[in-house]
């Protein structure tokens, strides 16, 4: 194994429908604070904070150079600051290359998003697309899910009763996270009952509208006993983009995500994920990609996600304890959730839902209609 | 601006605002050349990589599997398609470009091989389905952008060569003392299905002439696949190391057979007793003997077998192609012995005269199976006065099929057929399709062999069919 980095403390705010009575720069000082007093660091230019990574998206936020409104209360002036207008998860893969490049020691890492206050995450999304072939017709990341979500299911044999059974068990999942969205416990029968929303997904199916914002301070290995007795350590990232045109792409194959897998475990010398990893967290924008994603990192067998969640894979594997994204979180920030959730697990810190001796912890998440960009963290704690 | 108040956050405001910005994209001179031609002239084009066949739609500059820049490699793709992908839109909302529920569908033109995006309408949802058959309806006025084609509507349905072989009977033989052709002086029966054999790669024919060539077993395995159901009965291949030489190693042949039969379990293979240049006899016959495919190739005579260059007569690769009587006759006889039907290959007529002269000893059993082949450089070239003598030289209840290398291929499997006979195409004999273009594989010549078929009105052999006329083995 080569070099690591340190998660030294995590912040965020509890998921939620619609924070309209919170700024975003509310929000994100809420989380601030708390990274400020678990670990005493400070702005001070020798040895504290030179570097703040953000994650934020402009169309999100309605204004361009979204950071630009952020920059004082994550205290990035007079220093560094690069901001990641991507899924979370790579502002990690980003902190860690700027870390074990030593160009930087200690990085605050804030992310913030506020779906509830664009009028439609769909037509966010569909400006995501080119203005000649894609964007006239309505593509958005929703319809476009429902392409990969018709081949996938064919392909791995998952049918509609599967996708209830994840989305019931998301939510229950949820009520054990104190962070997590507030979400109706509904039954299967009532998630198979939900209106079809873009064939074959039901709007059930999807994530819900979420507002959010967190906070992680990260640090070289030598650093981290100044900030935490406890650290958690990422051992490996690895990133993929498939191609963009969705006719160019064979959406049920995982080629991005295996990619990505690969690169992070070959880093973090992991040669067997069903045994060197004790929980998973993926980013299921949509009920379909849990399975799908379970494929991609290696821990369901290639077409066989149907038989995967009947023989209680979902369980057996602990993915998604949090509840996943399907229980809510906003775009783009789904990756840090699903890291969030691993540092508490690795920590000791996860209450009721807490696994047992876990060691190892994969977070995923994908940028883009159907999964086109994939990226996966490996995490270890203490006693890895 | 509107100032909202919040219950329970009377001293807030929120305010509506709103993100719009008049902007100007350039399409590039690809896309902008696409949509202009969809605009102007109502065709779709789409960009056809001359490294890896693979024609892009939307077209694009630079082929990302191999790099190759494709930006002027325009070619015409067919304004009908087939469904592979779809969704119902069922929510209504502003970037839509129609009101919902309305239906958006990958739809991969004839002549494309990336489905594209586009609108489904004048059908009712619930007939929408993957495989359907769609044509384009072009918009009356334009928006430079995909939607000058407005939408995709259904096209008239297009049925399968198995969809068609289904709703038919099976043709089952008479029991007659020789064929139509023979009896009636040449006059064919037109009802009689015609087998179709593709020949995947041949001895000679390299990546490098046409990047579809398979070399590995699985690559053989999709490429039969592919030709199998295209509508070819029977495939002929020649084992290729992973680098693309040709083998006579048991082993690499038997994986790259059994590769095809798994793929396709219903599929005549046919393998090669040539093999390729430098091998001994026993090395060109153990291989048949050991593996037993349904059919194999048996040559007929000793000839110049080289590679010249046609404009000039220059030789490249001088070449004799030894097959003495005794090998005719022993790879005959082992051929027999294990249930292998011969290929009898006849590079011009004294081939044919060869086989019946050591035939007299018994060796080949009824009914004998010929090929004509055309174009070898060392054999004779395609001429249809040529063709109609070795037909009529043939034995009672003899089948005849034909294959032509370069342009011979098509002039000659067209004659064959419509005389009765049976037609082979592949990469073996010509890397490229009838207008010049570089074949996508050997599929796309047993397409244009349908083709053919279909124009004389003549059935399409299923395995099943081609069995029983060619006196093979059950499976």
């Amino acid at each position: 194994m080569g070099k690591r980095l340190a998660i030294c403390a995590v912040a965020q705010i509890k998921n939620h429908p619609n924070y309209h009575y919170l700024r975003f720069q509310n929000m994100l000082l809420e989380c601030f604070e708390p990274i400020m007093k678990q670990t005493n660091v400070t702005f001070d230019m020798e040895k504290g904070i030179r570097t703040i990574i953000t994650c934020s998206d402009d169309m999100f936020d309605a204004r361009t150079i979204s950071d630009n409104g952020i920059t004082d209360v994550v205290g990035a002036h007079f220093r560094g600051e690069e901001k990641m207008a991507q899924e979370s998860i790579n502002g990690l893969g980003y902190a860690m290359a700027c870390i074990l490049s030593g160009h930087d020691d200690v990085i605050l890492f804030m992310g913030h998003c506020k779906e509830s206050q664009g009028e439609s995450r769909r037509m966010i999304s569909n400006l995501a697309y080119d203005p000649f072939y894609c964007r006239p017709l309505g593509m958005d990341y929703h319809n476009v899910d429902a392409f990969q979500a018709r081949t996938y299911m064919e392909k791995s044999k998952v049918t509609d009763k599967h996708l209830a059974k994840i989305v019931v068990r998301s939510r229950k999942n949820g009520k054990k996270n104190p962070y997590a969205r507030e979400n109706k416990i509904i039954d299967e029968k009532e998630v198979m009952n939900s209106p079809m929303y873009s064939d074959p997904l039901r709007e059930l199916y999807i994530y819900p509208v979420t507002d959010w914002a967190y906070g992680m301070l990260l640090c070289s290995e030598e650093r981290a006993h100044e900030f935490t007795k406890n650290p958690v350590w990422i051992t490996g990232y690895g990133s993929c983009m498939d191609r963009y045109f969705l006719g160019d792409r064979d959406l049920a194959s995982n080629f991005s995500l295996k990619n990505a897998a690969k690169r992070a475990y070959a880093m973090a010398d992991i040669t067997n994920p069903r045994k060197d990893i004790q929980l998973f967290e993926l980013s299921d924008h949509a009920a379909y990609q849990l399975p799908m994603w379970a494929e991609g990192v290696g821990i369901a067998d290639e077409c066989q996600g149907g038989r995967w969640i009947d023989e209680d894979g979902m369980d057996k594997f602990n993915v998604n304890l949090s509840g996943g994204q399907l229980n809510g979180n906003p775009l783009l920030l789904g990756g840090a959730a699903r890291a969030i959730e691993c540092y508490y697990q690795l920590a000791n810190q996860a209450g009721d839902r807490q696994v047992r001796g876990a060691k190892r912890a994969v977070a995923q998440a994908a940028t883009g209609g159907a999964g086109q960009h994939q990226a996966v963290i490996v995490m270890e704690g203490q006693g890895g | 601006m509107t100032k909202i108040q919040m219950n329970g956050y009377e001293d807030s405001y929120v305010i509506e605002g709103k993100m719009a910005l008049p902007y100007t994209y350039f399409a590039g001179r690809v896309g902008s050349k696409f949509i202009t031609t969809i605009r102007d002239q109502k065709k779709i084009m789409g960009v056809k990589c001359p490294a890896c066949n693979m024609v892009y739609l939307p077209p694009r500059q630079v082929c990302d599997k191999d790099f190759t820049d494709i930006r002027d490699k325009w070619v015409e793709v067919s304004n009908t398609g087939t469904v592979v992908n779809f969704t119902v839109v069922r929510y209504d909302d502003k970037h839509l470009p129609r009101k919902a529920p309305f239906v958006l569908a990958l739809i991969k033109l004839d002549g494309a091989d990336t489905p594209f995006m586009h609108i489904l309408e004048e059908c009712t949802i619930e007939n929408v389905k993957i495989g359907m058959n769609v044509e384009a309806v072009f918009a009356k006025e334009t928006t430079n952008t995909i939607l000058d084609i407005d939408h995709f509507k259904p096209a008239a349905e297009r049925l399968s060569v198995h969809e068609i072989n289904a709703a038919r009977k099976q043709w089952v033989p008479a029991d007659e003392p020789d064929t139509q052709e023979k009896r009636r002086g040449g006059r064919p029966d037109m009802s009689k299905p015609v087998i179709i054999t593709a020949a995947l790669t041949g001895a000679a024919t390299m990546r490098n002439q046409n990047p579809s060539v398979p070399y590995k077993p699985e690559e053989f395995a999709e490429e039969a696949y592919k030709c199998w159901k295209a509508g070819a009965a029977m495939v002929h291949a020649h084992a290729r190391e992973d680098g693309g030489m040709t083998t006579h190693d048991h082993g690499r042949i038997k994986a790259t057979f059994d590769a095809i039969k798994d793929r396709c379990p219903d599929l005549i293979v046919n393998l090669s007793s040539a093999v390729g240049m430098g091998v001994t006899p026993e090395q060109r016959i153990s291989q048949i003997v050991a593996i037993k495919p349904d059919m194999a190739s048996l040559n007929t005579n000793t000839m110049n077998f080289g590679i010249v260059e046609r404009k000039t007569g220059k030789i490249f690769i001088d070449y004799v192609f030894e097959n003495t009587f005794t090998m005719l006759q022993d790879f005959g006889k082992a051929m027999e012995e294990n249930g292998v039907k011969p290929e009898i290959e006849c590079y011009d007529i004294g081939g044919l005269d060869n086989t019946l002269l050591i035939g007299k000893q018994g060796i080949f059993s009824d009914p004998m199976n010929f090929n004509f082949v055309w174009g070898v450089a060392g054999g004779q070239a395609f001429r249809s006065e040529a063709f109609i003598a070795m037909m009529n030289a043939l034995p009672a209840k003899a089948n005849f099929t034909t294959c032509g290398v370069g342009t011979d291929q098509y002039p000659c499997i067209m004659q064959s057929c419509i005389l009765g006979g049976h037609m082979r195409v592949g990469l073996e004999d010509n890397t490229r399709m009838p207008n010049g273009a570089l074949a996508k594989g050997s599929y796309e010549q047993v397409e244009v062999a349908v083709s053919i078929a279909n124009a004389l009105g003549r059935p399409v052999a299923t395995t099943a069919e081609a069995r029983l006329i060619m006196g093979l083995r059950k499976r």
